[in-house]
């Protein structure tokens, strides 16, 4: 702590230094390179959107932008061998769940001076906001962000008159409905290797997956509440057969490539997926909605609202320079089209709004989803490595695969909750 | 395994220099000189040897005494807690259970299997003609050249609960009423594993063996067939005891290999933690340390599996010499 307490300050000092000399004029980096680090595979066409940004980041600077990217699969190896070997880029994507993690361990600075002096600071998407926190930090400048809410085959709900289901129950009588419809589809996957699929229907009951009181979290994984939506999840598989053997050891990847094959009528994707699925089978262009998490009665049940952070690294040497790419990637008309041509959400409140007013079929639900019922995994700096761990997945698996009751399944995952957020 | 040598090979500058002095042994420098010699020949290997292999191995063992996280690496520094990371690693109840069952009964099953299908592949390409003999080793090695990862995909596509082959022709014959996932049983996913590791690593048994079965004495077994020694006699009196160093270098490249595999488990649906009965050293040590930040404790595992492998092998190695004498 005291090392971060001390970065703090150095960064304050700098960034005071900064805006002193900063009045002189805008554009003394002339000849300066910055090197950026985005992940790649968000954006299909990354490399001509990134020629625009280039060149007017080369006109309002004078720096030249060095973009490199990087596999999301070998992302977070990347950064930590970069960070051992003093070799960091100055600005870097982070995932929203790695934000926290990276800024404790003293990688990245604090943007608060930034975003407040830009007058950002109460137009920023919330969700992101608290998963870029530590300690009443900014660490991470929300880009863009995404949910999953449910995809399903709108054509196969129209053929045999079914709706969207607006509730738990309406949800597992549609998949029933279908299993007797349609044999050789699966209704609704329940995969047994994915967190973010199975969280709605944990917070959607009323449970936190783990809570905050004075210095120790405690998991409320084991309660009656997540018990209820654990049982009720599992037992679309288990007990009504409306998933299939196979997706006791999917992925969300297995998901999508499931629901791409026809395979499946209903599945929780996010709205990311979508030009993936057309892209990969344009058949389906036009044959498919979707529609929020339905809440038990009524209403929606919370999704993980995930996405990315712009990172300023504390060993970069352009700090002012940073700000002014991250600044200029994530507010106004570069951040909206970015967010357009990746299906994703901007990170700037006042774009969201915009964009949730959307009435594109394959766009809608998912603002619905995000702005009514888009939550955030606790914002802990061990929460890392509770998905590292796969908790969720091994508990959710071990129920599909008969080897653990819920009750005992529940108990095991929140009392490993525990063990990693407390740091044993 | 190869680059040492490969390095060490690529420097022969210095030697053909000196080389074409004859050997004198006159005077003690002379002497001196004629001791150090194969040490300074060897030299650029050791020396390559020693900043690839050695140091790393140091710096593992250094690190398996910390407690060192994304903190220390960004820090430089370092944190010394003694013996507490293989304080832990012995104490948790997984490694007994799970994790060393696992490792050890994979690799000996892997290890035999290999080693019996290659060996008997290998007296099936002995007795073929130089024609067949060709077809069937290039066959062998299509096996053999098939990536790692490649080959996972491929078996977990043969096993597919849904659509896979097996579960069809089991659900097609009547032995099957509903698809079975194979991978969620800690027996039938190792069973997958095993038939994959097996399938791709009898081809290099097959082919060494071949090499040592093409030099036994012919006569020898000429003279035991007219002796009355049947296949099995002959194979079990003369031809294993010849081949008894061949053996030796397949059980232990076999083991090490099988001990330490971990793209062929990771990579099966459930491998890469969402199915704890299924991790082995490799993976545990990959799931607990890498994906957390732990490298203290990865480091402790990492070093158990090589003490582990370096006792296999001296052991193994003492009690063949042993016999031979």
């Amino acid at each position: 702590m005291r090392k971060l307490k001390r970065s703090m300050a150095v960064t304050a000092v700098a960034a005071l230094a900064l805006t002193a000399c900063g009045n002189g004029g805008g554009s003394d980096a002339e000849g300066e390179t910055l090197s950026v680090w985005i992940m790649e595979g968000t954006n299909p066409d990354a490399e001509s959107f990134f020629q625009g940004v280039k060149s007017e980041f080369k006109e309002e600077t004078g720096a030249t932008l060095d973009v490199q990217f990087v596999q999301w699969a070998e992302a977070h190896d990347k950064f930590v061998t970069s960070i051992a070997g003093n070799t960091t880029p100055d600005v870097a994507e982070t995932g929203s769940t790695w934000t926290a993690e990276f800024a404790e361990a003293g990688a990245l600075a604090p943007l608060d001076e930034q975003i407040e002096k830009a007058g950002l600071k109460d137009d920023l998407v919330e969700g992101l906001v608290e998963a870029g926190t530590l300690e009443d930090s900014l660490y991470g400048m929300p880009w863009y962000a995404g949910v999953r809410s449910v995809v399903y085959r709108k054509d196969i709900f129209e053929k045999h008159g079914l709706t969207p289901p607006t509730s738990w129950d309406g949800l597992r009588e549609a998949g029933l409905a279908l299993k007797e419809a349609e044999p050789d589809m699966t209704p609704f996957a329940v995969p047994g290797d994915s967190a973010y699929l199975a969280y709605p229907f944990i917070w959607g009951a009323g449970a936190e997956l783990a809570e905050q009181e004075g210095d120790t979290w405690s998991s409320g994984l084991d309660s009656p509440e997540a018990r209820e939506g654990v049982k009720f999840y599992t037992d679309l598989a288990v007990k009504d057969g409306l998933s299939s053997a196979g997706a006791t050891t999917w992925n969300e990847k297995d998901v999508l490539d499931n629901f791409v094959k026809g395979n499946l009528s209903m599945a929780t994707m996010g709205s990311w997926a979508m030009p993936a699925i057309l892209e990969q089978n344009p058949d389906l262009e036009g044959k498919i909605g979707a529609f929020p998490i339905p809440g038990p009665e009524s209403g929606y049940s919370p999704s993980f609202l995930g996405g990315s952070h712009l990172s300023v690294f504390e060993g970069s040497k352009k700090q002012e320079l940073a700000w002014k790419f991250v600044e200029m990637m994530t507010t106004g008309e570069t951040a909206a089209e970015w967010a357009e041509q990746t299906n994703y959400f901007p990170g700037q409140a006042s774009l969201l709004e915009e964009a949730a007013k959307s009435d594109d079929p394959l766009v809608k639900p998912f603002a619905t989803q995000m702005v009514e019922a888009g939550t955030s995994v606790p914002v802990a700096p061990g929460w890392g490595a509770v998905e590292a761990k796969k908790t969720v997945p091994a508990m959710i698996q071990s129920i599909l695969s008969g080897d653990k009751s819920v009750d005992q399944a529940t108990e095991d995952a929140a009392t490993e909750i525990e063990e990693l957020l407390n740091g044993k | 395994m190869t680059t040492p040598t490969k390095a060490g090979a690529a420097r022969p500058a210095p030697r053909a220099a000196t080389g074409p002095t004859p050997p004198q042994r006159r005077g003690p420098g002379r002497l001196r000189l004629s001791t150090a010699r194969p040490w300074l020949l060897l030299a650029p290997a050791l020396a390559v040897l020693a900043v690839l292999l050695l140091w790393p191995l140091a710096r593992v063992l250094l690190i398996s005494f910390q407690d060192y996280g994304l903190r220390e690496i960004v820090s430089g520094r370092s944190n010394y807690i003694g013996f507490a990371n293989y304080a832990e690693v012995f104490a948790d109840p997984a490694l007994w259970t799970v994790v060393l069952p696992n490792t050890v009964g994979f690799a000996v099953a892997a290890v035999g299997g290999t080693v019996i299908l290659g060996t008997l592949v290998a007296l099936l390409l002995a007795s073929l003609d130089r024609v067949w003999r060709t077809i069937v080793s290039s066959a062998v090695m299509v096996a053999w050249a098939m990536p790692a990862v490649t080959g996972t995909y491929v078996w977990i596509w043969i096993f597919d609960a849904d659509r896979g082959i097996v579960n069809q022709f089991l659900q097609g014959v009547g032995l099957l009423d509903e698809p079975h996932n194979w991978f969620t049983d800690r027996w039938s996913f190792y069973a997958v594993v095993l038939v994959n590791i097996i399938h791709h690593g009898f081809p290099f048994v097959a082919i060494t063996v071949l090499a040592g079965l093409l030099g036994v004495s012919k006569e020898m077994l000429e003279a035991a067939t007219v002796d009355g020694a049947g296949a099995v006699r002959r194979f079990f009196s003369i031809t294993f005891p010849t081949l008894r160093p061949v053996f030796a270098v397949v059980v232990i490249l076999s083991t090490i290999w099988d001990f330490k595999v971990f793209a062929q488990i990771y990579l099966q649906p459930g491998g890469s933690g969402s199915n704890r009965s299924v991790f082995n050293l490799g993976v545990w040590s990959y799931v607990e340390s890498f994906a957390q930040n732990r490298y203290g404790f990865g480091s402790a595992i990492a070093v158990l599996l090589t003490v582990l492998l370096l006792a296999i092998s001296v052991v193994y190695v003492r009690t063949l010499f042993k016999e031979e004498k």
